[in-house]
């Protein structure tokens, strides 16, 4: 080992970096910034001009200010001076007498410091968190050396200078100018000057100060309960790493930072550091263990198979299936030789997460809550409902089963009040009514989701609002908006999610989706298919699914009816494989309707039969009301409009209930042209004009409904049909009316596409 | 590579322009630069009386400060830096403002080192800054600006914009040094720490002087590119070196470093010939003999070296090693704490401690004594395979390939990484990437002679018969070149292996000769036995019925392609050795 330079050989005992932590055996110790704090809590003590809400503010100010990294004085009198500015005031002036003074002023400080606690009636009790740390820091001032004493004086005298120096700021600039008007030399002086000022200046921002071992924990704590809970509001990541990376290098030993480190690279997807962070902390973790003969083997062990299972979840958040699945293996292996079984049933539940995120179907047993019961568990039997719950919707179970578990695992969450399981629980809720197309239902259980407090103690100010379950509610709240035409408000909606779930983040996806899927629905009602086709590929990216499907619709809207009939093929063969039960109903119904557009309505019907059949019984209300339509429709070309109006009294109720203003407006549609065809089979003139005038009805309300979603092309056609229904009803002024906005319409639009009639 | 500058042609020259180097060095205080260069000076021929070379050049401004200077750097020799900086403050000569602010820097310096121990907090204890630095930097770039600073002034501006982090322009000064006084070692050794890769190295220019061939020969050894370090070294004892314990000493350290251990301690009992009272690269000699477990050599060192200075990091780990050697982990353990006592930056010493710990089965102790080991030198590779031993111990193969695959990214070419990496995957029955992992083991050179039976197992396991014989092939081969024989249970599965994969290609031949081999161990020589019964058995019937003969005829060339060509030659070879 070749030796760098002779000043290393200097002091054998130079330490740098490689220290235990605890050398001194202290974890607090008294800094400038925490004199000024007693001196603070000092004055609270001996003055009694401070009015009462004063004094409540002040006391407000107390933990905080004993818990956070130290603060420059500037920032400290401000905050004071926000309660009580007399008080700062006060402080201030101590301050100064204490660093223009001498060092006995410091000494003496100290040494009166103690006597409150003599007093029997003193406000700042022996036990108290104010009469701890006053007691603490006086046991830490009494143990500093000589030295120490002298260097703790100088920094209080800096401390307060640097105060000093930043409240006149306005004199240095000027000093600046003058100096560029003189000679070369004195630019040296200024270089000189500047060099030595910038660098505590830069410090002041990035490192404020070292941190005590209180405030490193409080610090981290914070951190990493702002990451879980509401990442807008922690740090960013360059700032936190470089916050953990400052202390880490004081204090290696420090193995939560470089757990936060890891939290810290997962928000940024680096794998590299993360997991370096990760393995680095578990081999930190694992010395208290060994520190106790008797129960150091076990300590030992168990922070080993919770590392293993931590690196499986890294490996799975990365998307690396495989090694995550190694990783398990590890971790149920260690944790089956140990007989752990709360370890094995955490590993449970990941293998079936890990599974289901390969795409291949494991069911999750019964047995596995069961279990996780038995070892009280709440959290991950819980989980486990939800799951059976998840499986049981998209497998056909009856609602009331689901709903009945659902509510089981309910008690559970406010008995144990896990809150966070709470709002998977309602968001789930919601997706299962709006399976169901029952959009009113789904509605509710959102709002309820996002009005409900949560159950965690309300800390700085931070409610628990970051997680999935809240993606989850929010996009399914702004599709239903936009569903209703009320696209200002789907829009706002999806704003918010992006302020809270930025794009780098772990849900973004889910409202990119949503977002994207709301703009194509959008043009294509508007039929700008050109800029629905350019959406197609964003849809795509973000699911493979939706983006076929979407892509079969522009084709189909185009004409291009080979194309989105290959399309749309495919994509039934991938849904029935996949088990995707709504998209297969859904495609069929888009092949139905590209049988349609041939004519060939006796060929869609076995097609609309099965998809009827299959929502039935997967209980989808609302696809089902959709199957009726089409059917309704085809049987209406077939030529047996009395009874296609038959069956859509079945559809029309639940669509008018849930539906879609687009679903609406084609029902009410569908509903009139077949009264207008049964109209004119009526045997007498009285009764087909009445049957005509409930058409009419009809339409008006249809071109409503389509005109709030604007679908401009269907209004259009809403109006020709009116004008023609007028003229054989021979109210005149009303078709001329009808016919002037047809005409108004028909100009803005180029006439293509499919015609209405043929059309549901 | 070889060639060396001309300038080596006159030793006597640079004989002289080591003398005088010394000379200024010492005046400078610049200790380990002396002591280097003195013991070049020492390796070469003593210079008559008449050719010494005259004392460096007397000015009027050294004649003003004379008296300040002595005074100052009698303080400076007895470690008054303060003292020594005060006298020399209005001081003109160069020498003197040399001193002047190298006292100021070292007294910085070991205030900061004085003020680690008596810190506010251990927290802060990171934050302790040498407070002249800043101060220095600014009036060393103003003299440097004004180009006013000589070769030394230059170092001492390099050192300080180390020390502040500044690495590039440190870089820069310190080439910039070279040029300008390319005798002065120091700046040379400062350089070997900033370069990092062989890119940056080759981006530099320095001066053309055989110091260069030194400061190469060194920044090699560093960068672990032995090959090119030897030839530069053996090329300087060709020129006139060859008495040098310096680089004895580097050529003993470039040796252990690819694992030669025979030559490497041939080197280092030379060094300790010349020179038994060297402590320095001791616990690298003590390494060696823990590795041959020469324990009567390691005591001797070991008390050798405790005779000359207890406390020396050295010395300590040289007393680890022994007492490791002994099985006395515990007290091994203690003496590596010492030498972290001595010095905790020791990176060795946390190495070492791991792996006592390991052997003490503390496995979380162990774990710790690595981590500190990689916090000081992240490019520590023993500590990180240290690591991936321990979890490899706690049956966690998986957790393990991280730490490996570390390893691994620091030393490529070293096999015993790659076969650990391969014993993981194949635990993990990821057999295709253990196969990886133990051929390039073979390729880049095995050291333990495993890679190739473990490579040859696991194609039996995939069912490729035909690259498993011809791994074993190869196997036999190496082992029979290399003529030690200690690895008799892998030979004989060998043997036994091959005897079964050419009776099943019916290649009699060959199969009953590797049936003969078995015989020879004991575990398979009733496999053998069996195997030449049923070979000559076999062979009774081919000759009876026709059809069976055909078969080599199919069976011949595509055996003739799948296994080597050469495979004979092991064989033949192995029938001449007993």
């Amino acid at each position: 080992m070749a030796s760098v330079h002779e000043s290393l050989y200097f002091n054998p005992m130079m330490t740098n970096g490689v220290v235990h932590a605890n050398v001194f055996g202290v974890k607090d110790w008294v800094t400038p910034y925490k004199i000024t704090v007693l001196m603070l809590l000092d004055e609270m003590t001996i003055s009694t001009s401070i009015t009462l809400l004063d004094r409540r503010r002040l006391n407000k100010l107390i933990l905080p200010l004993l818990q956070s990294p130290d603060m420059t004085l500037s920032q400290l009198i401000k905050t004071v001076e926000d309660s009580c500015p007399q008080l700062a005031y006060t402080v201030h002036l101590r301050l100064q007498l204490m660093a223009d003074g001498e060092l006995k002023d410091m000494e003496h400080f100290f040494d009166m410091l103690p006597s409150p606690f003599n007093e029997t009636e003193s406000e700042a009790h022996k036990t108290s968190v104010v009469g701890l740390f006053m007691r603490h820091m006086v046991l830490a001032y009494n143990k500093l050396s000589f030295s120490q004493v002298y260097k703790l004086y100088t920094a209080l005298q800096q401390y307060y200078q640097s105060y000093e120096r930043k409240d006149s700021p306005a004199a240095e600039p000027a000093e600046d100018t003058d100096m560029e008007l003189t000679n070369t030399e004195e630019l040296g002086g200024k270089m000189e000057k500047e060099e030595l000022d910038l660098e505590p200046s830069d410090d002041e921002v990035s490192t404020r100060g070292p941190l005590s071992q209180k405030q490193a924990e409080y610090f981290l704590a914070q951190q990493a309960y702002l990451l879980k809970n509401d990442e807008n509001k922690a740090l960013d990541p360059a700032a936190l790493q470089k916050e953990l990376n400052n202390m880490l290098k004081f204090n290696p030993d420090f193995a939560e930072a470089h757990y936060l480190s890891y939290l810290n690279s997962m928000r940024v997807q680096d794998i590299f550091n993360s997991t370096d962070s990760l393995l680095h902390y578990f081999d930190r973790l694992i010395l208290p263990g060994g520190d106790s003969k008797s129960n150091g083997d076990e300590g030992c062990g168990r922070s080993l198979r919770y590392a293993a299972l931590n690196l499986a979840a890294l490996h799975c958040r990365f998307g690396h299936y495989q090694q995550a699945e190694l990783a398990l293996q590890e971790a149920i292996r260690i944790a089956q030789e140990s007989n752990d079984h709360v370890c094995l049933q955490h590993c449970l539940s990941w293998l079936y997460l890990l599974e289901q995120m390969k795409g291949s179907d494991s069911t999750l047993t019964e047995h596995a809550v069961k279990m996780a019961v038995h070892f009280c568990l709440p959290y991950l039997a819980s989980l486990g409902i939800q799951s059976l719950v998840q499986q049981g919707a998209v497998g056909g179970k009856t609602a009331n089963k689901l709903m009945d578990a659902l509510k089981d695992t309910d008690l559970l969450h406010w008995k144990h009040s896990l809150s966070e399981l709470i709002d998977i629980s309602i968001a789930q809720k919601t997706a299962i009514w709006r399976m169901y197309g029952k959009s009113t239902m789904a509605l509710q259980q959102a709002q309820v989701l996002l009005s409900m407090n949560s159950l965690e103690p309300v800390n700085l100010g931070v409610q628990q609002n970051n997680s999935e379950a809240f993606a989850v509610a929010l996009c399914h709240l702004s599709e239903l908006h936009a569903e209703q035409g009320l696209f200002a408000a789907a829009s706002e909606i999806l704003k918010h999610l992006r302020e809270r779930f930025p794009p780098h983040s772990q849900h973004a996806k889910l409202w990119m989706l949503c977002d994207q899927k709301i703009q194509f629905d959008r043009a294509m009602n508007d039929g700008k298919y050109h800029m629905a086709d350019s959406l197609v590929v964003g849809i795509a990216a973000l699911s493979k699914t939706e983006g076929l499907y979407r892509k079969a619709l522009v084709l189909k809207a185009r004409n291009q009816t080979t194309e989105a009939y290959k399309v749309l093929q495919r994509l039934l063969l991938y849904c029935e494989k996949i088990k995707g039960t709504e998209m297969t109903i859904r495609v069929m119904l888009s092949l139905a309707e590209l049988h349609w557009s041939s004519s060939c309505h006796a060929v869609a019907l076995p097609l609309l039969l099965r998809s009827l059949a299959v929502s039935r019984e997967y209980h989808l209300q609302y696809l089902a009301s959709e199957c009726i339509l089409h059917l309704a429709f085809s049987q209406l070309m077939l030529g047996i409009p009395e009874q296609a109006l038959n069956i859509l009294h079945m559809a029309i109720e639940p669509i008018l209930a849930h539906g879609a203003l687009l679903d609406k407006g084609r029902a009410m549609l569908l509903v009139a042209k077949c009264q207008i065809v049964t109209a004119s089979s009526e045997p007498s003139k009285q009764q087909k004009t009445q049957a005509l005038e409930v058409a009419v009805q009809n339409l008006e309300e249809a071109g409503t409904y389509f005109t709030k979603v604007d679908c401009k092309e269907r209004v259009r056609d809403i109006y020709y049909l009116q004008a023609r229904l007028y003229h054989s009803l021979g109210k005149t002024a009303e078709r001329n009316k009808c016919a002037m906005l047809f005409r108004q319409h028909n100009q803005e639009l180029p006439s293509q596409g499919v015609p209405l009639i043929t059309r549901l | 590579m070889a060639a060396l500058s001309s300038q080596f042609g006159d030793l006597v020259e640079i004989k002289k322009q080591l003398t005088v180097i010394i000379a200024l060095c010492r005046e400078r205080g610049l200790m380990h630069s002396v002591k280097w260069a003195s013991e070049l000076a020492f390796a070469l021929d003593p210079l008559p009386m008449n050719e010494l070379p005259p004392p460096p050049p007397f000015t009027e401004e050294d004649a003003q400060d004379l008296d300040a200077y002595s005074l100052a750097k009698s303080f400076f020799d007895l470690k008054e830096y303060d003292r020594a900086a005060y006298f020399l403050r209005g001081c003109r000569s160069q020498k003197a403002y040399f001193l002047y602010m190298y006292s100021r820097y070292l007294s910085g310096e070991k205030k900061k080192d004085d003020e680690t121990v008596d810190s506010l907090g251990p927290l802060e204890k990171g934050q302790v800054k040498n407070e002249s630095l800043r101060e220095l930097r600014v009036e060393l770039s103003k003299k440097h600006k004004a180009r006013e600073l000589d070769g030394f002034g230059l170092y001492l501006y390099g050192v300080v914009l180390r020390k502040l982090d500044l690495l590039k322009e440190a870089i820069d000064v310190f080439v910039e040094a070279t040029h300008c006084l390319p005798l002065h070692w120091g700046a040379w050794l400062e350089l070997c720490n900033l370069v990092e890769n062989k890119e940056m190295l080759k981006s530099m220019s320095f001066p053309d002087t055989w110091m260069k061939d030194f400061f190469l020969a060194h920044i090699y050894t560093e960068m672990q590119m032995i090959e090119e370090a030897l030839q530069k070294y053996q090329s300087l004892i060709n020129v006139g070196f060859s008495k040098s314990t310096y680089i004895i000493s580097q050529i003993a350290v470039a040796y252990h470093n690819i694992r030669d251990i025979d030559k490497a301690l041939s080197m280092f009992n030379e060094l300790r010939e010349q020179d038994p009272y060297r402590i320095e690269n001791m616990d690298t000699f003590s390494n060696l003999l823990y590795v041959r477990t020469m324990k009567p050599e390691l005591s001797y060192l070991a008390h050798n070296l405790c005779d000359i200075d207890k406390y020396r990091v050295e010395t300590c780990c040289v007393i680890g090693n022994y007492y490791s050697l002994r099985s006395q982990h515990e007290k091994a353990a203690l003496y590596f704490q010492r030498a972290l006592k001595l010095n905790p930056r020791c990176l060795g010493a946390w190495t070492l401690m791991g792996h006592e710990y390991m052997e003490m089965k503390n496995t979380s102790a162990a774990i710790q004594a690595y981590r500190h080991a990689i916090e000081v030198n992240k490019r520590d590779y023993r500590a990180w395979y240290g690591l991936g031993q321990t979890y490899e111990i706690l049956k966690m193969p998986f957790y393990c390939l991280y730490y490996y695959r570390r390893a691994h990214q620091l030393r490529p070419n070293d096999s015993r990484m790659l076969v650990a990496l391969g014993e993981c995957y194949e635990k993990l029955n990821q057999l295709v990437e253990a196969t990886k992992c133990y051929w390039r083991a073979y390729s880049v050179g095995d050291v333990e002679r495993m890679a190739l039976v473990k490579l040859a197992k696991l194609h039996e396991q995939l069912n490729e018969s035909d690259q498993a014989a011809q791994c074993y092939v190869i196997y036999i081969k190496e082992i029979f070149e290399c003529g030690e024989l200690m690895e008799q249970v892998e030979l004989s599965t060998a043997f036994r292996y091959l005897g079964q994969y050419y009776f099943k290609n019916k290649q009699y031949d060959d199969a009953s000769i590797c049936a003969q081999r078995c015989c020879n161990y004991n575990d398979a020589r009733e496999e053998g036995k069996s195997l030449l019964r049923q070979i000559s058995q076999v062979r009774g019937q081919g000759e009876t019925s026709s059809s069976d003969l055909s078969l080599p005829f199919i069976f011949g060339p595509l055996s003739a392609k799948n296994t080597p060509v050469r495979r004979m030659s092991p064989l033949n070879l192995s029938s001449v050795t007993p």
